[in-house]
């Protein structure tokens, strides 16, 4: 075996410069560009390019990418992205593809041809945002063998809400009531937030500085805190002129 | 009345392939881990691995807690080589936020996180001792030592294995007094230890007879397969993460990454029982180095929020390249928090390696594998 990675690279990686150039002549006329990550050069590219891209940046001695990482789906709600970590031995340095389409038409050309890598990564992108690799050999679900009947680390999937609705339903329906503290809360959070957004649209539509919207909203939300307390103070005072068994329950 | 039988051997006789399943809970599968295997006679011909019944969905619920909580996420997914995980999660929000954490804090992580793989090595050796038929034996010897280390770990941690004790910007408290002391007693233990496991089995028949020349891979294919860690370099590529991309402070010190010949199971072995020497040869410059002081980056919020951006850091753990991949987007938690584990990856070449050998040698390639099955589901 006579590839020695170079012994200079550093974490820091090359600037966004060279690397970028690199892309570019490598892959004259195809339509890219270029950020900085913090480590990583990030190179998006269009969907339709990406076999084409894939297959030279793997073959062409220049990047020489024999090696993906990673490859990693992300929900940026108006589209979905895939993230492809390459790493060359051969050259010691190291980039990132990315690659975008719309969440309504998730196919993307499979690289399992190129890396046999990316046959597992590609089928766990696939299960848990939805992705359909056109090309991949062998496209089931892999981390939940039967499915789960939706896509998990979507962003329309939240996890909180679902644990919260699991928790309601489950105390409402041991004690025969509908839930009442928590979908209290809930509705609070949720009045909170109307009046939140409604503060931030009026500011905007004044032409406020971010900073001044900024205090609108503050202000908005202690006046509400200060009104929901007094609600508070008042429905415990009814309940302590009650007695003091309601109280309790009424506290709690 | 005479009956024609027909004459002898006019029928071939028939032979089918046998689908045997073996797991999910099974002693050798070093987890929750199943795999279909389909036989012709003792041959393997085909196997199907069965992996998510360890699924909790870690990457999503990092998504849903902030920097600091997430952290004991890590631990829980790379549960052997705990301290490397954190390592590469709290690298990440550093390199992100741009922390700086204070060199003695550097020091001890380094310590522990290469006192670290030595357990993790330690696991193996004993597992992969009992897959290769050794029984307990393996056991016994490594676990006498790896109980010193985890002695140590629950002194400085307060926890024999779910630690939580790197942080963003430092570490979470400063270690005991007496730490030097106690750590240069550990590691004069640990490496007469290393020395008892290298007379056990390095030339024990058993273990050559059984391992030498099986499933040897060549660098290509490793690279192919994403194969990293002690696995990639049994096929000869000297190639370490800790050399290669320098992360924290390892450009300070002096080791060998050890490189096998063949990139057999036998050479997987081998690496990593060096690959534990060089471990305590880091940690024990690190504690010659180490300097007093803060133990914390100075003016951090409790909360913190990172700036917009992306970061894949990875680092090197006993598996391979552990990667985490953030995404921020201003907030105080993950916009996303991807985990790349290299026992994912290595067990994905699983299927490559076994077919064409026998039953029995399957167990032996899952082992030489050294998979965490919490590491490889998530």
């Amino acid at each position: 075996m006579t590839q020695e990675p170079s012994q200079e690279t550093t974490v820091t990686g090359p600037a966004p410069g060279p690397m970028a150039d690199l892309f570019r002549q490598v892959l004259p006329g195809v339509q890219m560009t270029a950020k900085q990550t913090a480590i990583d050069v990030a190179i998006t590219v269009r969907r339709e390019d990406l076999p084409r891209v894939m297959q030279a940046v793997k073959e062409d001695q220049r990047l020489a990418f024999d090696f993906l990482r990673s490859l990693s789906g992300v929900d940026h709600m108006d589209e979905l992205e895939v993230v492809y970590h390459l790493y060359s031995y051969k050259l010691g340095h190291s980039a990132a593809i990315k690659v975008r389409c719309p969440p309504d038409d998730p196919h993307l050309p499979s690289v399992s041809h190129l890396w046999q890598t990316a046959n597992w990564h590609e089928r766990e992108a696939a299960e848990m945002f939805g992705f359909v690799f056109d090309g991949h050999p062998d496209l089931r679900p892999l981390l939940t063998e039967e499915g789960l009947g939706y896509y998990s680390l979507r962003k329309t999937h939240p996890l909180a809400e679902i644990e919260e609705w699991q928790e309601d339903y489950v105390t409402a329906a041991e004690a025969g009531e509908p839930p009442g503290e928590r979908a209290r809360k809930k509705e609070m959070a949720r009045r909170k937030a109307a009046i939140i957004k409604e503060v931030r649209e009026e500011a905007r539509a004044r032409g406020l500085a971010a900073e001044e919207e900024k205090e609108a909203v503050q202000a908005a939300i202690k006046a509400f805190q200060e009104q929901e307390e007094a609600l508070a103070k008042k429905a415990r005072e009814e309940a302590r002129a009650k007695g003091p068994a309601a109280e309790e329950k009424g506290g709690e | 009345m005479a009956i024609d039988y027909g004459a002898p051997h006019e029928k071939e006789l028939e032979t089918i392939d046998v689908n045997v399943n073996v797991g999910p809970q099974h002693p050798a599968t070093h987890g929750v881990f199943r795999m279909v295997l389909t036989v012709d006679g003792e041959q393997v011909v085909d196997l199907d691995p069965v992996i998510g019944y360890l699924h909790r969905g870690a990457e999503k619920l990092s998504e849903n807690c902030d920097y600091r909580q997430g952290i004991g996420y890590q631990d829980r997914t790379e549960y052997l080589g705990q301290f490397n995980a954190e390592l590469c999660y709290v690298l990440a929000v550093e390199k992100l936020a741009g922390i700086q954490s204070p060199e003695r804090a550097e020091y001890i992580r380094v310590i522990l996180t290469e006192l670290n793989r030595v357990t993790s090595h330690h696991m193996f050796m004993g597992a992969f001792g009992s897959d290769v038929g050794l029984f307990g034996t393996s056991f016994m010897y490594s676990f006498r030592d790896r109980e010193m280390v985890l002695d140590l770990f629950e002194e400085v941690t307060g926890e024999r294995m779910m630690y939580a004790y790197f942080r963003p910007g430092g570490v979470a408290w400063d270690v005991p007094d007496d730490f030097r002391e106690r750590c240069r007693d550990v590691l004069t233990v640990v490496r007469r230890g290393i020395d008892d496991i290298d007379g056990l089995m390095t030339e024990n028949e058993v273990v050559v007879a059984r391992c030498r020349g099986l499933s040897p891979l060549t660098p290509e294919d490793a690279i192919n397969w994403g194969i990293t860690g002690p696995m990639l370099r049994a096929t000869g590529l000297k190639h370490d993460l800790r050399r290669a991309e320098p992360y924290s402070i390892y450009d300070r010190f002096e080791f060998d990454i050890p490189t096998g010949t063949q990139g057999d199971v036998y050479d997987r072995y081998l690496v990593r029982l060096e690959e534990m020497r060089q471990s305590v040869r880091i940690a024990e410059q690190a504690l010659e180095q180490m300097p007093d002081g803060p133990i914390m980056a100075e003016g951090l919020k409790r909360t913190l929020r990172l700036p917009e951006g992306e970061v894949y850091m990875r680092n090197e753990t006993p598996r391979g390249e552990y990667g985490i991949y953030l995404v921020s987007n201003g907030a105080d938690r993950p916009y996303r928090l991807k985990i790349r584990s290299p026992a994912f990856s290595n067990l994905s070449a699983l299927k490559a390696m076994c077919v064409g050998t026998y039953v029995a040698d399957t167990i032996i390639n899952l082992g030489s594998i050294d998979i965490v099955l919490c590491e490889v589901d998530r």
